[in-house]
């Protein structure tokens, strides 16, 4: 235990926190050694000083303004806690549902007009077919599986394509 | 027509009673009973009167709203000096996210400051009054730092242990004693230069 850590516990003796075992062996050694029980005696005669040593004050407001400030603050804050908690009137409780529904009939509207601005690609493809375009410009992934006779085809149309323009040729 | 409680000289328990079944004349009388109590307590930690004042009409307030959870366990009077407390240990929190504790700067620089330090020895003087006396240890107080201060205020004059101050103040107990050790030493070099100073003790 270093100094610093027994000055430590000689403060929690005069305090009260030690209990036990742990201040038994400190009293011992208090007896022994004549700087921790000058310590000790100190630290007594500091708690001593502290014990009712909070200065009284009185409050700087009159007692009625200070009252009135409470007051109001605890309507408004009533006020505020009666508005959270009352239920919403019609017209509310009908946006309240027709904000997120209209939402989603955007987004749903936004979907359908980007898939019927798709090229209509109608080709059919059997397994093990190699795919060619005719635009450069366009990126196209091919993946066949011979078990399940099918063919998974990417296609990287985000330029502007027009469906007369793509011709695909199957070997 | 019914009549009205004699609330000034009602006793505490009666009051709060009334006032829990939401008789708001009952906590006003509680309010002019405790409010200096409770604004000491918010200026021994804050050092502001401003402040002082403004946490202690928040701690009326809490205590109104939460007048349900009192149930007696400790006195009306020690139940609201906890949530003042509370709220000052929140508002030194929030300042402290905008400046640099010096005591702090100065540990991380050169060591703890509590280990170049000796205890020194008070003894009570002959010619001080309590009040006096009192007055000096206030000031000495008032130049601590923020942590510093309201360790020996929640130690000495809110009667918390080491343990609930740890607690409150995000702390271990091992940081709680070092603070206090040093608040102490701190105080005691302070007071033996200010009654040096008025010739008290030599």
């Amino acid at each position: 235990m270093n100094e610093n850590e027994t000055e430590l516990k000689v403060q929690a003796l005069v305090d009260g926190e030690l209990t036990g075992r742990e201040a038994e062996e400190l009293r011992a050694r208090l007896e022994s050694d004549d700087g921790l029980r000058t310590l000790h005696a100190r630290l007594t005669a500091m708690r001593g000083l502290m014990t009712g040593a909070e200065l009284p004050r009185t409050l700087p407001e009159s007692g009625d303004f200070h009252w009135s400030q409470i007051s109001k603050a605890i309507e408004r804050e009533e006020r505020q806690t009666k508005r959270l908690a009352r239920p919403a009137s019609g017209a509310k409780r009908l946006l309240r549902w027709m904000v997120p529904m209209a939402g989603a009939a955007c987004l749903l509207l936004l979907l359908t007009l980007q898939q019927t601005t798709q090229p209509y690609l109608s080709i059919s493809l059997g397994s093990d077919h190699e795919l060619e375009l005719s635009i450069d410009d366009l990126d196209v992934m091919t993946f066949n599986t011979g078990d399940d006779n099918m063919s998974v085809v990417w296609l990287d149309y985000s330029i502007d394509l027009q469906q007369d323009e793509i011709d695909l040729w199957l070997d | 027509m019914p009549e009205e409680p004699a609330y000034s000289s009602a006793e505490e328990p009666q009051l709060v009673q009334w006032a829990k079944s939401g008789d708001m004349q009952a906590f006003e009388e509680l309010v002019a009973r405790y409010r200096d109590r409770i604004y000491v307590r918010a200026y021994s930690i804050m050092r502001n009167e401003t402040l002082a004042v403004d946490l202690s009409q928040n701690a009326w307030v809490k205590a109104w709203q939460r007048l349900e959870q009192f149930h007696g366990e400790a006195s009306f009077p020690t139940w609201l000096s906890r949530i003042v407390t509370n709220l000052c240990l929140d508002e030194l929190r929030r300042q402290k996210r905008a400046r640099t504790d010096s005591i702090e700067a100065m540990e991380e620089t050169t060591g703890p400051v509590e280990n170049r330090m000796e205890v020194e020895t008070i003894d009570p003087v002959e010619g001080l009054s309590r009040g006096e006396l009192r007055e000096r240890i206030d000031a000495a107080l008032a130049k601590l730092s923020d942590k510093h201060r309201t360790v020996v205020v929640l130690y000495e004059f809110e009667q918390l242990e080491y343990r609930e101050i740890a607690e409150k103040m995000g702390t271990s107990i091992g940081t709680v004693m070092s603070r206090l050790f040093y608040a102490r030493k701190r105080l005691a070099s302070l007071l033996k230069e200010t009654l040096k100073r008025d010739g008290l003790i030599e």
